[in-house]
Formats: structure tokens, C-alpha cells, sequence
């Protein structure tokens, strides 16, 4: 079928690739002309992939870049699930654009910006593993840049620890890359699909999954790779934690997600997930318990609950791609939302006393959004922690350890948010604040509110926006619809070894 | 529109109405006719006597459908839950509120968790699916902590400390409801029940350990009864008289549900423990009976009276559960007709102590004596209150108590049955340290001129002390809403009559029996006024010892450590050990924690990733 | 007795490169070491996709290099290795310049130090109080003014 160029998937790749290396050129011939360029251009990509959606109506299609047909050519596939994520992102990254910035570390932050957004766009929508390595190095790249973008000595620091563990990860993620072509000779996902039965269930195929996880799983804080976290949270700017916590991290999952439905599908692979993702989530939790600080506090608790995404995605099915679809993007507003507010509230705990009755709303834009993440009915957090508990019982004995962990997990998560509520609500004056603490401010700003009214608005909505989910789900997992659409019925050579 | 929906819509008005207006003084009445309205819609719905009544609407999620209904249970329940709120908020309009603004607090605040907190009530005692039940389960908790929240610092902490055992006792639930949908496919109570029957004994243990877990989280049961002591005292004023008299009682309306309902005393009869002679039911009957002992001789040692009664409490709901597991007729009707007597009996007490609280300003039994000569009134409350309390005819706590007693013996359990007494034992004494440390004895200097309670006080806590004294009187209407709800959950019912229970081998009749006490305090008073003799009245100070003459600017009042003798035996057994095994808890988890931390916080993280890929990639070897 | 075939050698080799710059990785505490081990891993993780595409006794993938219908060795793996190997050259640049920043702000390369001096800092930006432990209650011993640091701090001790 045609593609009319307003739906072509590459723009939202291209433009804000194109516009991260305009900005500077830009910047020095107009400045208010360059604080336009990216947020338009956000708005450019938002209102091409709506287009893509009302004209597909969610039906799938690919496109094959440069004329070159899968599988040798790269391909982009463009299915709901791939919609859902590409839609998210230059809406939260136009959520978290620095409207107030000025100069030149304005130019260049929103430079990195746009270059992580069209990196990460790249992620959610390719077809090809190679492909999305490099859309995973270039992320990568670009959020180092936006981590040490403040220039402080601990931001450096934790800049380089990320960089070390990460450039490690995907250097796994190579080799794991390198005994996949070596065993089926190709790196098209859906030609991978058609292969993976025959080639890849032994132990060699089961081992390059672990790389491959263990690589793109340190963008999505997977654990053994997640010890970067607690330190970039606490020293990158809050904006930025918000979109590597809420954001970056998920599109990380969703490469997971596709390897494992399309090309690993096997209950090895899915309780490898299972294991490291439930280790997670407790180490997660079971830290932010000693918490001295929010950014951290929210740095551990991001890792806990991405260790619950990594368990609901192992399950096997549509329940299971439900589930991790409704944890995922439940996580993606709440924790939005608190590194929102974390902005204003980068100090100690204890210097939040009383800040709920000083400043009304965010006191109860706080405790909302602990309510919805520890799952409180009618909230829609606890709809996606029933689907998760409901579809993990139904399974084996270590499923049922894993739900084991997470109520008990949950148990001590509602604990230690409720401990700063209590602190919040006070009523005593002055706490300790150290020579450098910022005074935490009184207003929200924008950010956290509108959020805090997407929370409600699921709540109300929440039959249609779980049906919604599951209809991703189904065709998610439907491989055979995925490799039609890649290779329409005309069989092609495979690619010969010899 | 079914009475359902108007019961809820009335409910919900009177939230509203508190988030709205509570900041205006005349709210307080407007939200006190409310409650009476919300009172008129559950008699409306008529579904004590006649067949349960089911909500218009309904919400399916996931495929899980959510619905509402009222039947006789809900409406016994509901029936005490509203009644409780309609007293407190009479009691809190008026005097206590403006009291309440002076110290610094926010009414609205107050009226709005009072209104919540009826309101999940309403919803909780409505449902009809585990689901739901888990919503409105939620919804209660919440709302209690809310309220227990409102007070100062001290008030906080034992909030937190609620919610955390809330919260763990809820995912427990949450566990068994997931597993119990693995195995019957639905979370509706009729497939739910089917399913139940088929499940094998281990499972049943399981499923026992969650649920029973987590309602007796919420009802105060040994062991996770730490909480509730400190959270209801600290709440203020009617909070505390609404937590202490219902609050705690949404555990054992759940229980009723699950456990009595749909796995059956009969089965739990069935349900060995291995290596033992003892049956599940035994173990519920102790762990009830144990509840019953040991709190009520905490109470014995506190010398706050909020802290008192709030012990007390816990230790009242082990009766109710053990009238409830026994089973028989008798026994069942004894722990539901409890529910209704404790919770008049509880708001009356709170009630009168706050206004103690009010005038004198401490709740410190240390510092109080003397009162029945000021507030002859609120002594009179009391004394209604601490005879029901400890059981003792002619007030209603007497015969839920006597029908939980006789069904102990009847159904050969005397060890239970001592234990039952044991614990009477201990409630008739500290009740008593209750009231001679604030009414009787000498009257302090600082309160020689106390006056009455107010009025807007005053009213509420007589009334409840009338129907403490009609409930006793005449217990054959609470009875006959009792006989409604055995007969909806599938126990036997009890035969009453309209002055208590009858029964061929030895019934009750309060009427011969209030009869015959009356008519003794008539010969009594006769014979003391009328043929006695002149008997010459001496003041108070009046007082001689030792041989020496006391004058009156010194107050001599035997109130600290009170039972001192009785503290001396039974003093060492209270080591503590509750205490020690929560304290427990939060040091693993402390110690987890502290060691997660220290991963995270390691100079060589690539450490761990080396050590897990070589692990990952040995395991997709093997 | 193993077949020293080539394919066999250079498998070894690569896989070995990779374990020699992890083990540098992971047994290193300097930085720049660090650094050079990861640029050592890389070099062997370019090596075993180099190897993935080879092919015994196969010519180089030139078009017109050999007679038409001699066997070449897998383009592909050869394409991607040069965008790994640029992807690891711009990561390696932009670390040792990550690494001059961290040198001007603290005066050091030692990984063990530069953790002391970010936790350090991220306690006192935030207002903590950083030592809390009962084996040093009054606190830990400041470190040195930068960039006289002196490496003589005891290695227990560390929560």
C-alpha cells in the first residue's frame, strides 16, 4: 500500500535528528527562531504519527528504507504498539522541554533533546536489530550528554559511571548480536521470526538472549545494570531524570519485548526475565526504604517498578503484553509526574516538612500519585497490579514467588511513600537544610497537575483504556501477522550460508 | 432506582455536602440530619426481613464485573455503622467543634473523614464480588486513616503504623483473591463458594493463612494487634468514639462473609492440623480467645483513659469471633448481637470520657477524682457504659455476653470457657479503675468547679446510655435482626422472645430478670430510707487515719498503680513479646534494605554484571 | 588434542580480548584504565562480528576483486562492524572528555576517591548528614582539599 508522505514513519526519526544539528547554526543567526525550532518540530512528529493512526486505523504496515527490500534492507514497522510508544515520546519530551532556558546551555540542551527523541522514535519503530543498536548507542549518547548537561563535578562523575557500565552493556549486546547472525545468518525481526524455531532454541540461542537483555537492559534498569540509577537521578537535572526514568527506559523495554516475542520465544527466555526482573524490583524497593533524599527515593522506586514491568512482559500470551503495557505506561505518568515535582523538592526529606500545608495542591498531587502506585482500587495502578497478580497465579511456583515479592514489595512501597506523607503533612516548623539545600518552592508549576488530571481521566476511563491496551496487546504478540507484513506473500530466498 | 442506589446517593450527598460547606458552623447539624437521612434510606430498603436488594449499576474491568447488593447482613452492619456516625456527628456539632477550632484544627477536615468514612462503609458492606469487596476494603481503610491522621505528631505515627499493617493485611487479600480466581474463574462469591468445597486441605490452610490474615489485621486479632490501641486513642474526640465502636468490626463482616459463609464452620471443623488434635475452628477459637485475654489485661495497666478503652476494644472482638466460631445457635447470635451491644456500649464510654477530656482537659487517670460530685450526669453514662461493658445484667453487654458463655458450655469447650471468664475477670477490673479514677474518690482542687458536660454533649451520650439500658431490657428486637442474618448466611437461628433468648433447657428473660433487680433496689430503698434509721451524711474530707486528723487542702486519691498486687503476679508475664516479634520485622526488612543499598552504593558495580553474566550464561549452557 | 584450525584461533582471540577488557574493567580503579579496557573489550566484541561473517578459504567482499562465482566472505557483519567501531570511537571521545571535566572538578582519576567526593557532594547539595554509622559517629574524616589529594585514606570503614 501506499504511503502518503504525512505518514511516512521516517520523519519523526529524521526531523528532530535534522533539527539537533541545525539548532546551533540556527542559535547564532536568530536565538528566538532557535527556542522555536524544537518544540515544532515535536509538534510536527506528534501530528504525523496521529495522521499515521487515523488513516491505519491500527492496521500494521512496514516500510523499507532506501528502496532496499527486507531482508537485507532495513525495514520500519508500524503497528499500535509501535504508534502507542512513538506517540509518547515527543509528547513527554514537549512535556519536559526546557521552555525556560536561555544561551547557550538552552541551545544545547534542547540539541540533545531532540537527538535523544529521534534516537529513541528510532527504537520504537524499527525493524532491524542492527538498526536499533545504533538507535540504542546514539540514545545513549545523548543522554550522557544530558546527564553532565549542569556541568557539576558529581554529575561528571556519575556521567562517567553511566557511560562505563552502559558502553559495557552494549558491548554485550554486540556479542549477543554477533551469535544471532552467526546462527541464522540474518538481522531482520521478522525474518528472525521465521527462523527462530529451527535456529535458535539451544543453549547458544538462549545465551545470546541474555546478552542482548543484559545490553538493552541497562537503558531499562534491568538488574544486574541499574546501579547507575540512584546516581544520575540525584545529579542530573529533574527533567531529565523524568525522561530517562519515565520514557527512555520503556522504549528500552519494548526493544526487549519484541526480541522476546518474535524471535525468543521460549519459557527459558521469559523466566531469565522473570528472575532478574523480580531481583530487581525487591533490591529496588527494599532501597528506597532507607531513602534520604527524593530524587533517589524516586531513582529506587523506577527501578522497582521497572523490575515489575520485566516480570509482567515474561508472562506468556496477550495477558502477559497487557499487563506489561499497563504497568509500563502507568509508570510512565506517575513517575513523570513525581520527578515533576521533584524538581522543587531536590532536598532531603526532612526538609519537606509541612510542605503539604503550605503548598495544597502538590501535597495532593503527591499523595494521588502514591495511592495510584501502590494500587489503590479505584486508581488505575491498581488495575494493572491485579492483571499482573491475577495472570502471575495462574502460572507455575516460581511465578507465584514472584507474586509473593510483589505484594510483600508492595507492602514496604507504601510504607516509605507514606512516611514522607506524613512528614509533608506536619505541622511543626523549620527542619534541617544544609548550606547548599534549595529551599523547596511552593508552586507545581504545569507539569505535575496535568498529569496528575491523565491519572484521573484513566480512572474514569479505565474500561476503554484497558480495552484499548489489550487490542495492542493482541496484535503484539501476533507473530505471524508481523511477518505478512514484512514479507507479503511472495516467498524470498533465504540468505545462504556456506 | 433501587433503595441501593438512594442509600448510596444519600451517602455520597453527605460527602459532598462535608467537602463543600464544613467550613460553615451550621454544617455540623445539616451533615447530623443526613445521617439520619442515609439511617430512613437503609430502612427503606427493606431487605432485613425480605430478600437482598441489588444496585442498578454495575462496572466490568478486564472482564471482571463489579457489582452491589444489600442483604440482612449488610443491613445489620450498615445499620450500626450509621447509627454510629449519626451519634458522633450529633455529639461533634456543637460545643466539641468550636473546642476543636480553638486547639488549632480544622473542622472540615474532621467532617469530611467522618463522611468518608461512612461512605466506604456504605459501599463495603454493599458488595457482591470479591472485587468489589476488595474496593470498598480499600476505600475503609483509607478513610480510617484519614481520620486517625487528624490529630497532632503522636497521631501521625500510630497512623503510619496502621497503614502499614492495613496495607500488608490488604495484599494478603489481594494474594488470596488471586489465587482463589485461578481456581474458580471468576470472583464472584456464587462461583467463589462452588469452588471452595473442591479446594484440598492445604490449600484451604493457605487460602485461611491470606484472608484470615488479612481481616484480622483490620479487626485487632492476636498477633497483629499493635496498631490499633495507639491509632484509635490518638484520633480525636468522636473519631475515636466512631473508630472504637465499628471501625474495627469491617474485619469480622468480611470474615463473616468468607470464612463463616462460604467455607462453613463445618469445614473448618473438618480442617485438621497435622500432628495435632486441634481443628481449624479451635485454632480461631484460640487465637480469639487469646485476643480476648491479653489485650484486656493491657488495658488493666494504662492510665490514659482513651488508651483504656481503645485496648479494650481489641480484646471485645475476640468475643465476637468466638461466639461466631462456635456455630450453634446460641453462640452465633451471642457474637453478632455483641457487634451491636459493643458498639453502643463503646461510643457511650468515648463519649463520656471525652467529655471529662473536655472540661477537666487531661484523659490522664492520674490526674482526675472526685468527678461524680460535678458531673453527676456523665458519671451516670459511664456506669450504664462499664456495666454493659463487663457484662453484667441490667444492661445489653449482659446478655450477648451470658448467650456467648452458655454456647461455650453447651458445645463442651470449658477451657474456652474459661478463658471467656478469665477475660470478663479482667475487663470488670480495670472498667471499675476506669471509673473510680475519675468519678469516685476525692475531688481535685483544679476541678472543684467543673461544671457538667454541655449540653450538645450531653444529649447524645444519655441517649446512647437509654438504648444500652432498652438493648438490655428488652433484646428481643437486636435479636430478631440477628436471627435475619443467621438465616442469610447459613447459620442456625436462634429462638427469642422479646426478653431474650428461649430455649427449653434454660433460656433468658431480661424482662423478669430487670424485673426482679428493680424490684430489689425497690426493697433496698425502702428499707434504707424508709426503716433505716437516721443515718447522719459526712462530708468528703472528713477523714481520719492513723491518728491524725487530715485536712481537706490535701486530696488523698488512690489512683496510680491501681492493682498493684494483681500488677505484681501477672506483671512478668508481659514481657513484651508482641512488641519484640514487630520490632523483629522491621529489622530484616531495615537489614535488607541497608544491604541493597550497599549494591547499589559499591565503587565496582561491573562486578555484579560480570558475576550475573557468567551465571546467566553457565545456566543457558546447563 | 584440539584442532588448531584458524577459525578456532581467532574465536579464542576475540573472546579473549573481550574477558581482558572486562577483567580491566572490572579490576581497575583508575579511569583512564578503565577506558582502555573498554576500548580493548570493544576491539574483541568487533572481532567475534568480523568473525561471524567469515567464511574458509573465501576472498574479500569486493566486487571484481576475484573471478566471478569464488566464494567472498559475508559482507554484513563487515558493514556493521564499521558503524560499532565508529559508535566505540565517539562513546570513547566523548568519555576521555567526560574524564578531563572530571580531572578539572576533582583533581583526581581514582574511581574510589571521585565516589567518595560525588556522594559527598549529593549529600551536602540535598542537606543530609552524611555518617550515620555508630563505628564513626563523628563522621567521616573530610577528605583532603582538592587537588592535593593524598591517597593514604583507610580502606575499611565504608558504608
Amino acid at each position: 500500500m501506499s504511503v502518503t508522505w504525512a505518514m511516512n514513519p521516517t520523519l519523526p526519526i529524521v526531523l528532530p535528528l535534522l533539527g539537533a544539528f541545525l539548532l546551533q547554526p540556527i542559535a547564532r543567526v536568530s536565538a528566538a527562531l532557535a527556542r522555536a525550532v524544537g518544540p515544532a518540530i515535536l509538534i510536527a512528529c506528534l501530528w504525523v504519527l496521529t495522521e499515521t493512526w487515523l488513516a491505519q486505523g491500527g492496521r500494521p504496515f512496514a516500510v523499507a528504507i532506501g528502496g532496499f527490500a527486507a531482508p537485507l534492507g532495513i525495514v520500519l514497522y508500524v503497528d499500535r504498539i509501535a504508534l502507542l510508544f512513538a506517540a509518547a515520546v515527543p509528547t513527554f519530551a514537549l512535556l519536559f522541554w526546557p521552555w525556560a532556558g536561555t544561551g547557550q546551555e538552552a541551545t544545547r540542551e534542547s540539541a540533545l533533546l531532540l537527538l535523544l527523541v529521534s534516537s529513541v522514535t528510532g527504537l520504537a519503530l524499527s525493524g532491524d536489530l542492527f538498526n536499533i543498536y545504533v538507535f540504542y548507542e546514539l540514545a545513549a549518547v545523548a543522554s550522557f550528554g544530558l546527564v553532565a548537561i549542569h556541568a557539576t563535578g558529581r554529575a561528571y562523575v556519575a556521567t562517567i559511571r553511566y557511560l562505563l557500565q552502559s558502553a559495557f552493556g552494549s558491548l554485550l549486546a554486540l556479542v549477543g548480536i554477533a551469535i544471532l547472525y552467526t546462527k541464522t545468518g540474518t538481522l531482520n525481526l521478522a525474518h528472525l521470526a521465521q527462523l527462530a524455531p529451527s535456529t535458535l532454541h539451544d543453549p547458544l540461542g538462549l545465551a545470546s538472549f541474555a546478552l542482548m537483555l543484559i545490553g538493552f537492559g541497562v537503558k531499562g534498569e534491568l538488574f544486574p545494570v541499574n546501579t547507575w540509577v540512584p546516581e544520575v537521578y540525584a545529579t542530573a537535572p529533574a527533567r531529565i531524570a523524568a525522561l530517562l526514568a519515565g520514557l527512555v527506559s520503556k522504549l528500552a523495554v519494548l526493544v526487549v519485548v519484541r526480541l522476546l516475542v518474535l524471535v525468543f520465544n521460549q519459557p527459558e527466555a521469559a523466566q531469565l526475565m522473570l528472575v532478574l526482573g523480580a531481583v530487581g524490583m525487591v533490591s529496588g524497593e527494599l532501597s528506597a526504604w532507607r531513602a534520604k533524599d527524593f530524587p533517589r527515593m524516586l531513582a529506587f522506586s523506577s527501578i522497582g517498578q521497572l523490575g515489575m514491568v520485566f516480570i509482567a512482559f515474561s508472562l506468556p500470551g496477550t495477558t502477559g503484553v497487557l499487563a506489561g503495557l499497563a504497568v509500563a505506561f502507568h509508570h510512565l505518568v506517575v513517575k513523570s509526574g513525581y520527578f515533576a515535582l521533584a524538581a522543587r523538592w531536590g532536598g532531603s526529606l526532612e526538609s519537606l516538612s509541612g510542605l503539604g500545608r503550605r503548598s495544597k495542591l502538590a501535597g495532593a498531587i503527591y499523595v494521588l500519585f502514591a495511592l495510584s502506585l501502590i494500587g489503590v482500587p479505584p486508581l488505575p495502578g491498581f488495575w494493572t497490579k491485579l492483571i499482573v497478580l491475577v495472570a502471575l497465579a495462574q502460572h507455575g511456583s516460581l511465578e507465584l514467588v514472584a507474586m509473593a515479592a510483589i505484594l510483600v514489595v508492595t507492602a514496604i512501597e507504601a510504607n516509605y511513600l507514606f512516611r514522607l506523607a506524613v512528614v509533608l503533612y506536619r505541622k511543626d516548623k523549620a527542619a534541617p537544610a544544609g548550606p547548599e539545600a534549595r529551599a523547596p518552592g511552593l508552586g507545581v508549576g504545569l507539569v505535575a497537575p496535568l498529569l496528575a488530571l491523565v491519572l484521573l481521566a484513566a480512572t474514569i476511563a479505565i474500561v476503554p483504556v484497558t480495552e484499548g491496551l489489550r487490542k495492542v496487546a493482541a496484535q503484539t504478540v501476533d507473530v505471524a501477522s508481523y511477518v505478512r507484513t514484512v514479507f507479503p506473500p511472495v516467498s524470498l530466498p533465504l540468505a545462504q550460508k556456506d | 432506582m433501587t433503595p441501593v442506589d438512594s442509600l448510596f446517593l444519600v451517602s455520597g450527598l453527605t460527602l459532598v455536602v462535608a467537602l463543600l460547606f464544613g467550613r460553615q458552623r451550621l454544617t455540623a447539624s445539616l451533615l447530623v440530619a443526613l445521617y439520619g437521612a442515609q439511617f430512613a434510606a437503609l430502612v427503606q430498603t427493606g431487605t432485613l426481613f425480605g430478600d437482598p436488594v441489588t444496585a442498578s449499576f454495575g462496572v466490568t474491568v478486564l472482564d471482571q464485573p463489579m457489582h452491589w447488593r444489600y442483604d440482612a447482613l449488610s443491613w445489620f452492619f450498615a445499620m450500626i455503622t450509621i447509627g454510629a456516625g449519626f451519634f458522633c456527628a450529633w455529639y461533634a456539632a456543637g460545643v466539641w467543634q468550636e473546642a476543636h477550632v480553638k486547639r488549632g484544627h480544622s473542622p472540615w477536615l474532621f467532617h469530611v473523614a467522618l463522611a468518608a468514612n461512612v461512605f466506604a462503609m456504605v459501599v463495603l458492606l454493599g458488595s457482591g464480588d470479591f472485587l468489589s469487596l476488595f474496593l470498598g476494603w480499600e476505600l475503609v481503610s483509607w478513610a480510617s486513616f484519614l481520620l486517625m491522621a487528624l490529630g497532632g505528631r503522636a497521631s501521625g505515627r500510630a497512623a503510619l503504623r496502621y497503614l502499614t499493617y492495613a496495607f500488608s493485611g490488604a495484599m494478603a487479600i489481594l494474594g488470596a483473591m488471586a489465587l482463589l480466581y485461578t481456581q474458580a474463574g471468576s470472583l464472584e462469591y456464587a462461583q467463589v463458594g462452588a469452588a471452595i468445597p473442591k479446594l484440598s486441605a492445604g490449600q484451604l490452610w493457605v487460602l485461611l493463612a491470606l484472608l484470615g490474615g488479612g481481616f484480622a489485621v483490620k479487626m485487632g486479632l492476636l498477633p497483629f494487634h499493635l496498631w490499633q490501641a495507639p491509632a484509635y486513642a490518638e484520633t480525636p474526640g468522636p473519631g475515636s468514639a466512631f473508630l472504637g465502636a465499628i471501625s474495627a468490626r469491617m474485619g469480622l463482616y468480611a470474615i463473616i462473609v468468607v470464612i463463616v459463609s462460604m467455607v462453613g464452620v463445618a469445614r473448618l471443623v473438618d480442617l485438621s492440623i497435622p500432628f495435632t488434635f486441634l481443628s481449624g475452628r479451635d485454632l480461631i477459637a484460640w487465637i480469639a480467645a487469646l485476643t480476648v485475654i491479653l489485650p484486656t489485661y493491657t488495658a488493666l495497666q494504662q492510665h490514659d483513659a482513651r488508651y483504656l478503652l481503645a485496648w479494650h476494644g481489641i480484646g471485645q472482638g475476640g468475643y465476637m469471633l468466638l461466639g461466631l466460631v462456635v456455630g450453634n445457635a446460641v453462640g452465633s447470635a451471642g457474637g453478632l448481637l455483641h457487634i451491636f451491644n459493643y458498639a453502643l456500649t463503646q461510643a457511650a464510654l468515648l463519649m463520656a470520657v471525652f467529655a471529662v477530656v473536655h472540661r477537666t482537659g487531661t484523659a490522664d487517670l492520674n490526674k482526675l477524682g472526685g468527678l461524680v460530685a460535678r458531673m453527676p450526669l456523665t458519671f451516670l453514662v459511664l456506669l450504664f457504659g462499664i456495666i454493659s461493658l463487663a457484662g453484667l445484667p441490667p444492661m445489653a453487654g449482659f446478655v450477648s455476653k451470658w448467650m456467648i458463655y452458655r454456647s461455650l458450655i453447651t458445645e463442651g469447650m470449658p477451657l474456652l470457657f474459661v478463658a471467656a471468664i478469665v477475660g470478663t475477670l479482667g475487663t470488670i477490673l480495670s472498667v471499675y479503675k476506669l471509673i473510680h479514677n475519675i468519678f469516685l474518690g476525692q475531688l481535685r482542687l483544679e476541678h472543684e468547679k467543673v461544671p457538667e458536660a454541655p449540653l450538645s454533649m450531653l444529649i447524645p451520650m444519655l441517649a446512647l446510655s437509654t438504648l444500652i439500658f432498652l438493648a438490655g431490657f428488652m433484646p428481643g428486637p437486636a435479636l430478631s435482626w440477628v436471627a435475619e442474618v443467621q438465616r442469610l448466611v447459613g447459620l442456625p437461628q436462634v429462638q427469642y422472645s422479646l426478653g431474650g433468648v428461649v430455649d427449653p433447657r434454660g433460656g433468658l428473660d431480661m424482662i423478669w430478670l430487670v424485673s426482679i433487680l428493680l424490684a430489689g433496689f425497690g426493697v433496698g430503698a425502702v428499707v434504707f430510707y424508709g426503716f433505716g434509721g437516721k443515718s447522719q451524711q459526712v462530708h468528703q474530707l472528713n477523714n481520719y487515719a492513723g491518728g491524725h486528723f487530715l485536712t481537706a487542702d490535701v486530696r488523698y486519691q488512690y489512683s496510680d498503680n491501681f492493682y498493684a498486687g494483681l500488677m505484681h503476679l501477672i506483671g512478668p508475664w508481659y514481657r513484651g513479646a508482641f512488641r519484640w516479634i514487630e520490632d523483629g520485622v522491621g529489622g530484616v526488612v531495615d537489614l535488607l534494605s541497608y544491604a541493597m543499598n550497599w549494591v547499589y552504593r559499591s565503587v565496582q558495580p561491573l562486578v555484579f554484571l560480570l558475576a550475573t553474566t557468567v551465571a546467566m550464561l553457565v545456566w543457558a549452557a546447563v | 588434542m584440539m584442532s588448531l584450525s584458524l577459525e578456532a584461533i581467532l574465536y579464542t582471540g576475540a573472546i579473549g580480548l573481550v574477558v581482558i577488557g572486562a577483567l580491566g574493567l572490572v579490576l581497575s580503579h583508575h579511569l583512564f584504565r578503565m577506558l582502555l579496557s573498554l576500548a580493548v573489550a570493544e576491539a574483541g566484541g568487533n572481532l567475534l562480528v568480523v568473525l561471524a561473517g567469515y567464511r574458509g578459504g573465501a576472498i574479500a567482499p569486493i566486487l571484481g576483486y576475484g573471478a566471478p562465482g569464488t566464494p567472498m566472505v559475508d559482507p554484513i557483519p563487515q558493514a556493521l562492524v564499521l558503524t560499532a567501531i565508529v559508535i566505540g570511537v565517539g562513546v570513547q571521545a566523548l568519555a576521555v572528555a567526560v574524564l578531563v571535566r572530571v580531572y578539572r572538578a576533582y583533581g583526581t582519576l581514582d574511581l574510589r576517591d571521585l565516589v567518595e567526593h560525588m556522594q559527598g557532594d549529593i549529600a551536602k547539595a540535598a542537606g543530609i548528614p552524611r555518617s550515620t554509622s555508630t563505628h564513626a559517629p563523628g563522621g567521616e574524616r573530610p577528605l583532603p582539599p582538592v587537588p592535593a589529594l593524598v591517597r593514604h585514606q583507610p580502606r575499611g570503614g565504608r558504608s
